[in-house]
């Protein structure tokens, strides 16, 4: 018996010197914890030996061990059932459990088996098995109740330190940690069932937890409201979830989406540049979670709900969409700086364009962006760096082109199979409308520059390109439908810009033959259907030219939609007509 | 056309080159160069004094070997994962004496910087590690980040990509080790590379690189990784484009051992205008930008090539692929003078080129055998070739290839000899021993396939001139056995193969023998009843035999008779030494195959004999006659008229004195030697194995059971009779059975046997043979419709009659033979 008792204490002391040692290792726990096993279950030692494994699954979980800590746990419970001559006949862990936290009411192990119990409810967490955490929660009530015990059991044992196995973690800051974890999951989970859990999100981010965690609590909270359709309450909540946790980016993405649906678009921008450089700060996708804690919460955030819930693009694709959006909502000078800084990330030798493979890229081809940077410099008045991003593009797809694409039926072509057309990203068409893009652009340049040979050549570029592509039908599909709309904005754009060009430099046959066929091609063609009406006002033939300007006097060139392509829309980077001339010149018209 | 030999000097020994890396020759810093010699070390070995520098003892058989850029750091890849080793601890310390020999330095796990399963190949692309592994079902990619702070630490996981496997059994060869090369465009230098590109690391002609890769590509200034797998497939990652994948460029069909490119234009400017692949048995493909606008926007043109293989291991210059078979050292000249420089070169001439890929490259040896890696060539300013090879004796050698002009192969002076070294010449005469031995190997075992080859043609004229009714000098014998195995009796014929040719049949040759049954129905399928079975045997010398066993029928089963075709095969695949499952599957097939004689057993071979019935039943005394009666009468009144089986019989009558002189009998009872004849003579090659025959004195009677256990009784009997006005002594042969399939086969076999018999005795005496061949056609006839009608059914109505109708014409046309 003395010799049980030396052992004993050695044993505590062991546990000791591990768990205040500073490197923690589940090895070593795991080794004490053997030795401990060794011995038949006895009520005196089962203390000391609930504790070690209570450290050694503490060490288990922060080491992602989770099916090892599992099987602990469970032969723990067995082992606690043997001493108390228990034996409910199964294995199921919570009927364990149960049956052996009823046998131990009222003794000094109680509060030891909850808090294996709660190491249980972790494992549980951390394996996404949300209907055994449920089953658990009405004993955690329980556990809530026992929380005045505890604080005596703890005040009363503090006298004799040394005799008292020292644990690696508060149990109470584990349930702490558990409870509001537990929260944030089902929350996600529910959430997208389509389940309103406001109340709960809402009573957890009272509890004292790490802000990170508060924070997702009302990043939840706030996706629950934008579901409920009450945008500004979301906002709010996206906004308390900034103030609780800055580095929240998140937040930050949601309220942009919902500006967006808002169609607020400056604090969309405003919302879009702060996650920017959010983003490109060192480590702000993984929430600091304080490093001298043992247990990381991300070990029991593992859902796959709240991470879809929890995704935010990559820094790339965030500052491409800042571009656009500038360069739509009239902010040009922004966007051409947003779009230059995304060629330059791009091109960059460092990791950082190699980095964007991790993310799935939502990011648009690179020919694409080049054109769309092209059209903001357009619009910026900056027509040399247009023609050289336009030449960029010219020389890298020129020798590439087909001599002709036939579109096919498109019925013929939808039962060939649509995989296909994702296979194959970058086919003819796609690349013979992005040169054709680039003379268009470089025509626009010219005729800003007002250089209009130049900008008759390029225009004509444009068009040779653009009659190289047949097809039969022109029932739009929905895969080649956009490049069909393309194909025909920009033969009208083009023929447009050329027709323009020839009614500068008085050769207005041609300027009358190009414009009519543009008007054919996109009827909805504003600008070329207001030069149609200026040529033949200056052929004298007035009355069909007012016909013409009465026709299209009511509807505006239309602002920039995000539904196509920049440089596929009209840019109003040529020549405008004068609305005040031109009423003047109808009035004249008027009596005659 | 290269006359002047090249020299070899050898540097270094480094032992016999293990098995489990793979064998490596890489430049360093500066003049060093690592070597591999497939263990764990890793040689440090500096050219410019040629002294060996350090040694690195890695914890696993070493794969790969990677300097980066800054030429800081050195990666080396082992099956476990890559290590990383800064290359300043390599440089010996000053208090370190340059004479007491290379700094030896044990590489640890803590040096490990990338964690990664089975690495096959390693590449440093600017700060980016790559790796390129093989897992389970997939080849994968992965880029790490280089650590420049510290280099203990484990490198940043970037991105993985992967490939799947085209098919577990094509990559079986899971040693061979994967191409990595990093491409880029030739108008982009990049920034912080160093002024020479590294090895692997190759700036590609612009056009080139758009039409291979894409305008997305082109436009990023992208370095592209192109991937040789053992697979033969050459697949390709550009580096910097956001959501890129790895794709195939070209298959090549076997494994990619090199991968290079090559400046083929002046025009090129440093830039190489042409991609080169190498596969192991020699396939080359040629990869350039064709002209503009072709249908696709493709445009690029792969030429395929042929080189005389096996390729070991490559390495090319400016324009010449240098490579090794292993036996030898060859170069191969892609753009020589005299074949036409590529920018000259027509699309004609390259049409004919593809179509005749055998004549596009051909190779000029240098003559160093036992080469198994190569490092870059260096090129002198004289415009003297260098090239550092390892050999497969571990030897580091310096090969250095004369000045290559017009002038300098017309007029090779001896004075290039002079200068030459003592020690060049001895160690180029090792290699030409080496080179020697290899050869010698080669022709020994291929004049022993000639040999081989020549008993195999000899044998195969020898049976295969000779028609079939000849006796072949290679035959086979039977004898069939009943036997009982787990309760089943089965007939079991032992088929032994005789060599009575004055030739051996060596190691390789196979017995075939089918066993087809001649009765199975055709229109169900005659093929499906036929079995095959092999038997190879190791070497039959002249007058020896070999003895098979083999299963014909079981019993009930009464598909008799059955043919046994007997052919001896020889699988070309033998003289090869390779096994027939490995061979390329349409060559599986290809072999001799050399008929042999045919077998047949009939009904009388599977006839089982038992004792006779009580004499008194043939004896026909009153009292068995009674009690013959009454149990006759009992049965009948018991089960009623349908119940008594019937009795079926069919006879067969022959000349006694025909008999006899056939027989080649005295003068007696012919009756009983012919019965002991039909059931002991071997007929249709096969011979019975019977205890004895017994029979008693004046009618001998046989008793047994057929295959399918219906009682047979067969009986001869001397009659005497009158045919045409004349008497006559004949013996008359009846089969007796409850079974008509029993009666009609025995009555068949017995026919069968006695037109054998007369024909060998017609030699002497005319026989009415065409009487015998009738009855004979006759007889299986019957047989046929009796299959019929049992294959029909029991249960139809028809089979009775047909079964009466068959039994009628036996019993009616007791045939007699004169």
């Amino acid at each position: 018996m003395i010799q049980s008792t030396s052992l004993l204490e050695s044993w505590t002391q062991e546990n000791n010197q591990l768990a205040s040692g500073c490197k923690l290792s589940s090895h070593v726990f795991l080794l004490l914890c053997l030795s401990l096993s060794g011995i038949p279950p006895h009520l005196d030692r089962a203390q000391l030996e609930l504790s070690v494994v209570y450290n050694t699954c503490v060490c288990f979980t922060a080491q992602s061990q989770f099916d090892e800590a599992e099987l602990l746990l469970t032969q723990t419970a067995q082992r606690l059932l043997q001493i108390a001559g228990d034996d409910p006949g199964t294995s199921d862990p919570s009927v364990l459990w149960r049956t052996a936290l009823k046998s131990v009411t009222g003794t000094a192990l109680h509060r030891r088996v909850l808090s294996l119990l709660c190491l249980q409810w972790g494992v549980w967490l951390a394996k996404s098995r949300l209907t055994a955490v449920q089953d658990f929660q009405e004993v955690s009530l329980l556990e809530a109740q026992s929380g005045a015990v505890w604080n005596d059991c703890r005040a009363e044992t503090k006298e004799k330190i040394s005799n008292i196995p020292i644990l690696v973690l508060d149990p109470r800051r584990l349930v702490d940690l558990l409870k509001i974890c537990t929260a944030i999951v089902q929350g996600a989970e529910r959430l997208t069932e389509g389940w309103s859990v406001l109340s709960a999100l809402q009573a957890a981010s009272a509890s004292p937890a790490p802000r990170a965690l508060i924070a997702y609590t009302h990043l939840l909270s706030g996706s629950c409201l934008a579901h409920m359709n009450r945008p500004q309450m979301a906002l709010q909540c996206y906004r308390k979830a900034l103030e609780t946790d800055p580095r929240c980016v998140c937040a930050l993405y949601q309220s942009a989406l919902i500006y967006s649906r808002l169609e607020n678009s400056q604090a969309e921008i405003q919302a879009l540049r702060i996650l920017h450089s959010m983003l490109l700060l060192p480590s702000t996708t993984e929430p600091a979670m304080a490093a001298d804690r043992l247990l990381s919460p991300s070990l029991f955030l593992c859902s796959q709900s709240l991470s879809s819930l929890l995704s935010v693009p990559s820094a790339l694709s965030v500052l491409h969409s800042l571009a656009l959006k500038c360069v739509i909502h009239s902010r040009v000078s922004e966007g051409v700086e947003c779009y230059l800084d995304l060629l330059a990330a791009l091109q960059s030798e460092d990791q950082h364009g190699v980095r964007v493979h991790a993310a799935v890229s939502t990011l648009p081809k690179l020919p694409r962006l080049y054109l769309e940077a092209g059209a903001a410099l357009l619009m910026a008045r900056r027509p040399a760096d247009c023609m050289a991003l336009c030449d960029e593009v010219i020389g890298s797809t020129l020798d590439l082109l087909p001599e002709k694409v036939l579109l096919e039926d498109p019925v013929a072509r939808r039962v060939a199979g649509s995989g296909e057309v994702t296979e194959e990203a970058e086919n003819g068409l796609v690349r013979l409308l992005w040169t054709a893009a680039a003379y268009l652009l470089q025509g626009h340049c010219y005729s800003q520059l007002k250089d209009w040979k130049q900008a008759v050549t390029h225009y004509t570029r444009c068009i040779n390109l653009l009659v190289k592509v047949h097809y039969k039908d022109t029932d739009k599909d929905a895969e080649q439908g956009v490049d069909l709309c393309v194909l025909q904005r920009l033969k009208g754009l083009s023929l447009a810009g050329r027709g323009i060009s020839f009614a500068q430099i008085d050769r207005l046959r041609e300027a009358l033959r190009d414009l009519q066929l543009s008007r054919q091609a996109h009827p909805e063609g504003v600008s070329a259907r207001r030069w149609y009406g200026e040529v033949l006002w200056r052929l004298d033939r007035k009355q069909e030219a007012a016909a013409c300007w009465e026709q299209t006097w009511s509807n505006p060139i239309p602002s920039l939609s995000e539904a196509l392509p920049v440089y596929a829309q009209e840019l109003q980077s040529g020549p405008l007509l004068d609305s005040a001339e031109l009423r003047q010149k109808l009035q004249e018209l008027g009596p005659t | 056309m290269m006359e002047g030999r090249c020299a070899a000097e050898s540097w270094a020994e480094f032992g016999l080159l293990g098995k489990s890396g793979s064998s490596l020759v890489k430049c360093g810093t500066g003049t060093d160069v690592f070597i591999c010699t497939g263990g764990e070390e890793v040689y440090v070995f500096t050219a410019q004094e040629k002294t060996l520098r350090a040694v690195l003892q890695m914890p696993a058989a070493v794969r790969d070997v990677v300097v980066s850029h800054d030429e800081q750091l050195l990666f080396v890849a082992c099956w476990s994962g890559v290590y990383c080793v800064n290359v300043q601890l390599l440089v010996p310390s000053f208090s370190h004496d340059a004479g007491s020999g290379p700094t030896e330095l044990k590489i640890s796990t803590e040096c490990l910087v990338a964690v990664a399963d089975r690495v096959s190949s390693l590449l440093v692309v600017g700060s980016v590690l790559l790796t390129l592994c093989r897992t389970d079902a997939s080849w994968s990619l992965t880029l790490y980040q280089i650590q420049r702070t510290s280099q203990s630490d484990p490198c940043d996981l970037l991105a993985s990509f992967s490939l799947p496997l085209v098919s577990p059994k094509v990559q079986s060869d899971t040693e061979s080790r994967c191409v990595l090369v990093c491409v880029y465009p030739g108008d982009l230098m990049p920034a912080s590379s160093p002024p020479h590109p590294p090895r692997s690391h190759y700036p590609l002609q612009p056009l080139l690189f758009r039409r291979l890769f894409g305008a997305e590509a082109a436009l990023s200034k992208s370095p592209v990784v192109l991937c040789g797998l053992p697979d033969g497939r050459l697949s390709f990652l550009p580096l910097r484009i956001p959501g890129s994948r790895l794709r195939i460029l070209h298959s090549l069909e076997q494994s990619v051992v090199f991968v290079g490119a090559s400046a083929v234009m002046e025009t090129d400017a440093g830039c190489a205008g042409c991609l080169i692949a190498l596969g192991k048995q020699g396939r080359a493909v040629l990869i350039r930008a064709g002209r503009a606008g072709l249908e696709g926007g493709g445009g690029t043109r792969f030429t395929l090539g042929c080189v005389p293989g096996p390729v070991e291991c490559a390495c090319m210059d400016q324009s010449r692929v240098y490579y090794s078979t292993g036996s030898d050292l060859l170069m191969v000249d892609l753009w020589d003078g005299s074949s036409g420089t590529a920018g000259r070169q027509g699309d004609k001439e390259d049409e004919a080129s593809r179509s005749n890929p055998a004549a596009f490259l051909t190779p000029i040896s240098l003559n160093v055998s036992g080469v198994v890696a190569l490092h870059q060539p260096a090129r002198s300013s004289a415009g003297e070739v260098q090239l550092l090879s390892l050999s497969v004796r571990g030897r580091l050698q310096s090969i250095r290839l004369p000045v290559r002009t017009q002038e300098d192969s017309l007029s090779k002076g001896p004075s290039s000899q002079v200068g030459r070294s003592v020690g060049d010449i001895l160690s180029a005469i090792g290699d030409i021993c080496e080179r020697a031995s290899v050869l010698k190997t080669i022709i020994r075992s291929k004049n022993q396939i000639l040999k081989q080859l020549n008993q195999v043609v000899n044998i195969s004229f020898l049976l295969s001139n000779r028609s079939e009714s000849d006796l072949k000098p290679v035959r086979c014998r039977g004898s069939v056995r009943w036997s009982r195995l787990l309760q089943r009796d089965s007939l079991n014929l032992t088929c032994v193969l005789e060599n009575l040719s004055p030739f051996v049949l060596e190691r390789g040759w196979t017995l075939s023998v089918t066993v087809l049954p001649l009765s199975c129905p055709l229109e169900a399928g005659g093929e499906a009843s036929s079995v095959n079975y092999s038997f190879p045997f190791s070497g039959l010398g002249p007058g020896e035999s070999v003895e098979v066993s083999l299963p014909v029928a079981a019993a009930g089963d009464a598909s008799f008779p059955v043919t046994v075709t007997c052919s001896l095969l020889f699988s070309l695949w033998r003289f090869l030494g390779q096994e027939e499952a490995t061979a390329p599957l349409d060559l599986q097939s290809a072999c001799f195959s050399l008929p042999l004689n045919t077998l047949t057993v009939d009904w009388l071979h599977a006839l089982r004999l038992s004792d006779p019935p009580a004499p008194a039943r043939s004896s026909s005394s009153p009292a068995d006659l009674l009690q013959g009666f009454i149990s006759s009468r009992q049965l009948r009144c018991r089960g009623g008229q349908a119940s008594r089986p019937e009795e079926y019989s069919a006879r067969v009558r022959v000349s006694s004195e025909l008999l006899r002189d056939a027989l080649g009998l005295a003068p007696g009872s012919p009756r009983v030697s012919l019965l002991e004849w039909l059931l002991s003579e071997g007929c249709g090659g096969v011979k019975m194995e019977r205890k004895g025959i017994k029979t008693d004195g004046s009618s001998s009677v046989i008793c047994g059971s057929a295959p399918d256990n219906a009682t047979v009784k067969l009986t001869a009997e001397e009659v005497n009779v009158e045919e045409k006005t004349k008497p006559l002594v004949i013996v008359e042969v009846q089969v007796k059975s409850s079974s008509v399939a029993a009666v009609c086969g025995l009555h068949h076999a017995v026919l069968r046997r006695i037109q054998t018999l007369l024909q060998k005795a017609g030699s002497s005496r005319m026989v009415p043979t065409t009487d015998l061949r009738l009855a004979l056609q006759q007889a299986e006839e019957q047989r046929g419709q009796v299959w019929e009608a049992s294959s029909v059914g029991v249960s139809s109505g028809q089979t009775p009659p047909l079964l009466l109708r068959v039994y009628q014409q036996l019993r009616d046309g007791p045939l007699l033979i004169l």
